[in-house]
């Protein structure tokens, strides 16, 4: 069974369309990832994917469940790191922990277990009294993915997990995005080339709502006829593909 | 109720870790239970003016001090909704009732500690004064504070779902203003009369005042106790469920 899969769906906001009928699917343990330019629909994609926002056409299936009639089955196999950290600013590390897992109907040692070895897993033993407000922003991305992957999700969303984030930060992010693989199903949406070009199995570039082009990277540098991703991601988006 | 539970416990954390909230739910009202004990004290006896005497006062300024928990639950629900922090949680199995019963319960327990501190407050100013207050009608008061707690706590979590965590405060010092003057906390809208008076028995705030004042002075009387208290109840219900509604449709929009 696929982890995701999408079929000619579609989202429009009044006359602008968002995402314009895609066609994806993603396999268990897959690392996936939505490459494109602001506005291209990555975002609006994952939140159809995650529950957040009803397609206006086609349909979406996250382990086989519906996202839209099945969204309370969906909901309980995901874990989503939005965009924006989104954790509880005066909560400590510890406690925004403890929070989500409780969310998620964690108890006792199972919970206490959980949260111990998210402590580990993201190495986060140094920061675990500190209020996420006084975290750096690379700290709160960490806490933001080890907050969504608290329940075990079958399938991680990570909507630009780097976005503003200096070299630094971003390295030590992909190095804990990269242990994920394998372990859990992992939809990423990015705009940096190199990004998706390191921990990426396959890669949906994404235009103007549409996926112009999905494949490992060597079946994008076949398709284009060059090299590197940020060269193949210019030649799909400037529509240069039938002339490769 | 495991959901519930987290997300109260949470914002309840939220909220005492804000030191404005200690500034405006309890170090303001406290200034102002001080403050009007000394106008009253300055007031000659022959004027007969007794709505600054502590056992009108105490009731107000525990209704004065909910507004500002009213102010409180829309900051902490408008910011959750301008952040991403409640993307994040809708995508959980939490439903629109959790978010709304995990928003009232840690507001409530605020707002009735709050109520009991201004209580103990009236009473060691009452025993300065040399006029005391009884502990029964103190204790009775904090009782009797729930229902008017429910009410501003509803029209907080109204505004925090409305607008957005610069409109909300904004829109809260308006209520604040608008209902401890027509609340009858500074003046004496009954012994006023007129339109002001009218206008006063239109709105909530009179009823949570008075059902209040009732309470300190032990007076248990149907028309100045329970009737009051009746009306506030109702507000408390009707505030509530609107609010519950609108969050619910708020939840529902954004998730369209």
């Amino acid at each position: 069974m696929n982890a995701i899969e999408t079929k000619g769906l579609t989202k429009r906001f009044g006359q602008k369309t968002a995402v314009d009928h895609i066609d994806l699917t993603v396999g268990e343990g897959e690392l996936f990832a939505l490459l494109g330019v602001n506005g291209a629909g990555k975002t609006t994609t994952i939140r159809m994917l995650s529950g957040l926002s009803a397609p206006t056409e086609g349909q979406c299936s996250v382990c086989g469940k519906d996202c839209v009639a099945e969204k309370a089955q969906v909901k309980g196999m995901i874990g989503l790191s939005p965009q924006d950290t989104a954790v509880a600013e005066n909560l400590t590390v510890l406690e925004n922990l403890h929070f989500m897992a409780q969310v998620h109907g964690l108890k006792g040692d199972s919970k206490q277990q959980r949260v111990q070895e998210m402590i580990r897993q993201f190495r986060m033993e140094e920061v675990l009294s500190s209020r996420a407000k006084t975290l750096s922003g690379g700290w709160k991305r960490k806490l933001s993915i080890a907050m969504a992957l608290i329940s075990q999700p079958r399938v991680l969303f990570l909507d630009e997990p780097t976005l503003g984030l200096d070299v630094l930060a971003r390295r030590e992010l992909w190095r804990v995005i990269e242990s994920l693989k394998g372990k859990v199903t992992v939809l990423l949406t990015t705009h940096y080339m190199e990004e998706a070009e390191q921990l990426a199995d396959r890669i949906a570039v994404m235009i103007g709502g549409r996926i112009a082009a999905m494949g490992t990277l060597t079946e994008l540098e076949q398709l284009t006829g060059k090299t590197g991703l940020e060269e193949c991601f210019v030649t799909i988006a400037e529509g240069g593909m039938e002339n490769a | 109720m495991h959901k519930i539970r987290a997300f109260a416990l949470r914002n309840w954390k939220e909220i005492l870790r804000d030191p404005l909230s200690y500034i405006f739910c309890l170090g303001f009202p406290m200034v102002m239970l001080v403050i009007m004990t000394l106008v009253d004290r300055s007031i000659p006896a022959q004027v007969g003016m007794t709505i600054f005497h502590i056992e009108n006062l105490s009731g107000g300024i525990m209704v004065f001090g909910l507004t500002f928990v009213m102010l409180f639950t829309a900051i902490t629900v408008a910011k959750d909704r301008s952040g991403a922090f409640l993307l994040r949680m809708y995508a959980s199995p939490m439903t629109a009732m959790d978010f709304v019963l995990g928003y009232l319960l840690p507001m409530l327990c605020i707002a009735l500690l709050q109520a009991l501190l201004i209580g103990i407050c009236s009473m060691v100013v009452s025993l300065l004064v040399g006029n005391a207050l009884s502990i029964s009608g103190v204790l009775l008061a904090v009782v009797t504070a729930i229902p008017s707690a429910v009410f501003f706590i509803g029209l907080g979590l109204l505004f925090g779902t409305l607008c957005n965590d610069k409109a909300a405060p904004g829109l809260c010092s308006i209520v604040i203003s608008l209902g401890s003057f027509l609340g009858s906390i500074w003046f004496d809208a009954e012994a006023t009369g007129g339109v002001l008076l009218k206008i006063s028995r239109c709105l909530p705030f009179h009823y949570c005042t008075k059902s209040l004042r009732a309470a300190v002075q032990l007076n248990l009387t149907g028309e100045a106790y329970w009737a009051a208290l009746g009306i506030t109840a109702a507000c408390a219900l009707v505030m509530t469920l609107l609010a519950a509604a609108v969050f619910r449709g708020k939840m529902r929009a954004e998730m369209a």
